[in-house]
């Protein structure tokens, strides 16, 4: 019997690693996942570097000629960088602010007047700055904006200039205060000083020395990024060795081969021959995928940024994920005769991997709260969501991961059990392809 | 006689469907033998619960002498009526894999026999997309005798083959039987059937309705079929018909006319009336061909499922 898994696996594998599409997706897939990220890295000061006009109404009257003073300042010192050669490149646009007159009596109309402005292009945008910013007023109006800045842009929500204006107006409005005040800013400076709280991990014990090991300071790559690159390597994975069995199967059906296999040996054989296949070529794709990441990791000097514990659990989560994944697709392959048939599939048999990746960043913030304790402890789910727990910088409770590993074995049994069921009735099925009500009455049948 | 495969009152539904109906019968070892039948009668499910591809509800089945187990496969080679293989593998490397799926041994010698007695040699290291339908036919066929089985089982191993291949077919499974291997096939050829088998066996609707060497179930028959070629043809025909009685049926071929008679005709009176009319050049009584006799149980008027014939 295992001769004959052995058979099918090493031909299955070989027809998976051997097509185009596996290498190029092998390459592809992960730079796609990555690339919105790689490519704001890459273009984070490609930006639009033409001058901005904006027109002030300063109903304060007291901020706007010190809001241009310093946005000259600015203009001189940070939108040029010097290159190499010497030239000055200009990095940045200039802010140039242009006061106007607060009409008093018709406010709405020049607010209109401005705006159009804004879409024919004449100015990029406008600030209006209330009357009472200097000394706010709390006010029962909500239609009250005295004692607030308004920022007005066709995109305001996510424009530079609205998060620049912040400090300067902020600034200039509080040495205003303190000057009237009779308070020396100087003083109040070293008064104010901000202490800055640093994100650290814990303190350990070296086990051979019995020194103690300092405790690293929390980065944002440790905290968020390792985990998510964990998750989407399970996730290529899969996609890699799990969901092509559900076309190689409706193939294999389609063009009449499942038959003629099946002479040879048992549906269960021949299944699990499949899936052994799809193990392999993802686990090709793991060792290339976290050899490549340890390489590139020693070569950036980060050696510590690699999860050495993690990589045990990573290969059995991994193992057990794509053997789960790749008997439910192979089963509802095995329903299908056409491609039209088992693209309509693809998307139930791949609820175990979505799943995760719409709920990621709740389990990552919070790694120890129900929540995450309860989905991670979800066999289907178990794979991606407690290795991502494990790999952020939390204490997970060493019962939490065995639990979810025996959950994911007992499940992973019983998805193969299943879909043998389902295969071996399906594999020789015709016609159309049959509900998922239908499929899953086939698991429980007695025949 | 040693029996290969013994199946006892074995019945297979799908869902109200009856595919299979209290099937009874032996093969014996070393012969060949015809599953025949019309399509849908239940030949492809026989042969799939064999190969223990499917399962029967009810009954037994024996091969080997024994009850089935898994290693039977190795030992039976099976060629599905719907057959394919991996189009972007070569020649080789497929029969290489099915010899290893049944634990074949001298895989490549007998793939190299195979492919020389199958004038296949030359394509050996060739894609089986870029061969011809028969040809990949022949690979499969191969497939199915490279672990050099005990049992063959060949469900339509004729269909779709031009005349050179059905003969290179025909003497390869001839090849077999000769070196003592049993052989089981389907076909709707009944000139193939009748030529090769030493057995054959009709289900039609799910029951055996034929089943024993060719011979006896002619003799069963009888000699009620008269060939005849005259210069009236099938017209003159029909005029003796009405003068002389118990002509069942005539079948007209064009050049030669075959008519039925029943027990009670005497064919001297139908050949008195036939001279009387015409000139006659040939008058042959024989017994019915197995295409006859197919026709006979399988025309649409028999709803009952037609009457079982056993003389094995």
């Amino acid at each position: 019997m295992l001769d004959k898994i052995m058979t099918i696996t090493a031909r299955e594998y070989k027809a998976t690693v051997k097509t185009k599409t596996f290498l190029v997706s092998m390459i592809l897939v992960p730079v796609m996942m990555f690339a919105g990220i790689i490519i704001m890295k890459l273009f984070e000061d490609n930006v639009d570097t033409n001058d901005k006009n904006i027109t002030i109404i300063d109903r304060s009257g007291v901020v706007a000629e010190r809001l241009v003073a310093i946005a000259g300042e600015r203009n001189k010192n940070e939108v040029y960088e010097k290159k190499d050669d010497g030239e000055l490149k200009k990095v940045r646009p200039k802010y140039i602010f242009n006061i106007v007159e607060p009409d008093d009596s018709e406010p709405d109309k020049q607010r209109y007047e401005l705006s159009e402005k804004v879409w024919k292009k004449h100015i990029f945008s406008f600030v209006e700055i209330g009357k009472n910013v200097l000394h706010p007023v709390v006010s029962a109006d909500e239609g009250d904006f005295s004692s607030v800045i308004r920022y007005y842009a066709e995109g305001a929500a996510l424009d530079d200039i609205r998060r620049w204006l912040g400090n300067p107006l902020n600034n200039e409005i509080r040495q205003m205060r303190m000057k009237e005040a009779g308070i020396d800013p100087a003083q109040v400076t070293e008064l104010m000083r901000w202490v800055s709280v640093n994100g650290m991990g814990l303190y350990s014990v070296d086990p051979q020395t019995g020194e103690y090991i300092e405790a690293r300071e929390s980065s944002e790559g440790e905290a968020i990024l390792a985990p998510m690159a964990m998750m989407m390597i399970m996730f290529i994975l899969s996609i890699l060795g799990a969901q092509p069995l559900l076309n190689s199967t409706m193939e294999e059906k389609s063009q009449k081969i499942s038959e003629v296999i099946l002479g040879s040996c048992s549906t269960f054989d021949f299944m699990m021959g499949k899936i052994m296949g799809g193990v392999g070529a993802s686990l090709s794709a793991a060792l290339v995928y976290v050899g490549g990441g340890v390489i590139a990791l020693r070569y950036m000097g980060r050696s510590d940024l690699i999860p050495l514990e993690l990589i045990p659990w990573f290969f059995a989560y991994a193992t057990l994920l794509i053997t789960m994944m790749g008997a439910i697709m192979a089963a509802l392959g095995s329903t299908c005769s056409t491609a039209k048939e088992a693209q309509s599939l693809a998307f139930p048999g791949m609820i175990p991997m979505i799943v995760p990746m719409m709920i990621w960043f709740l389990i990552v913030r919070e790694p120890l709260s129900n929540f995450s304790v309860i989905t991670s402890l979800i066999p289907p789910l178990t794979p991606m969501l407690m290795l991502l727990r494990q790999s952020t910088p939390y204490h997970i409770p060493a019962w939490q991961p065995w639990t979810g590993l025996f959950g994911v074995i007992l499940f992973t049994l019983f998805s193969v059990w299943a879909s043998a069921r389902i295969f071996r009735i399906g594999i020789l099925s015709s016609g159309k392809a049959p509900k998922i009500g239908t499929i899953i009455k086939w698991v429980f049948r007695n025949d | 006689m040693e029996n290969t495969i013994e199946i006892r009152n074995v019945t297979k539904k799908f869902g109200d469907f009856t595919a299979v109906n209290d099937l009874t019968l032996n093969v014996p070892k070393g012969s060949i033998y015809g599953f025949i039948g019309p399509n849908g009668s239940g030949k492809t499910t026989t042969l799939r619960m064999l190969m223990n591809i499917i399962y029967q509800d009810t009954g037994e089945i024996n091969i080997f002498g024994e009850k089935y187990n898994q290693t039977f496969k190795d030992r039976i080679g099976y060629l599905p009526e719907e057959r394919g293989l991996y189009k972007s593998m070569k020649v080789k490397e497929i029969l290489n894999f099915f010899g290893r799926l049944k634990n074949g041994k001298n895989i490549n010698t007998e793939a190299d026999k195979w492919l020389k007695k199958l004038d296949l040699y030359d394509w050996r290291d060739e894609k089986i997309e870029t061969l011809s339908k028969g040809m990949g036919q022949k690979i499969q066929f191969i497939a199915s005798v490279i672990s050099n089985p005990e049992l063959v089982i060949l469900d339509e191993p004729f269909s779709g083959l031009d005349p050179v291949n059905r003969d290179a077919m025909k003497d390869a499974v001839l090849d077999l039987k000769k070196i003592g291997k049993t052989v089981i096939f389907s076909t709707h050829d009944m000139d193939i059937a009748e030529k090769m088998c030493d057995y054959v066996f009709m289900i039609y609707k799910g029951k055996k309705v034929l089943d024993g060497t060719l011979d006896s179930i002619k003799d069963i028959y009888g000699t009620d079929i008269i060939k005849i070629m005259s210069e009236g043809g099938a017209a003159v025909l029909n005029d003796v018909r009405n003068e002389v009685k118990g002509i069942e049926n005539i079948n007209d071929y064009g050049h030669v006319q075959e008519i039925r008679i029943e027990k009670t005709c005497d064919p001297q009176d139908v050949l008195r009336s036939l001279v009387s009319k015409t000139s006659v050049t040939k008058f042959e009584i024989s017994k019915p061909s197995l295409h006859d006799i197919f026709v006979r149980i399988a025309k649409p008027v028999a709803e009952d499922g037609g009457e079982v014939k056993n003389v094995g």
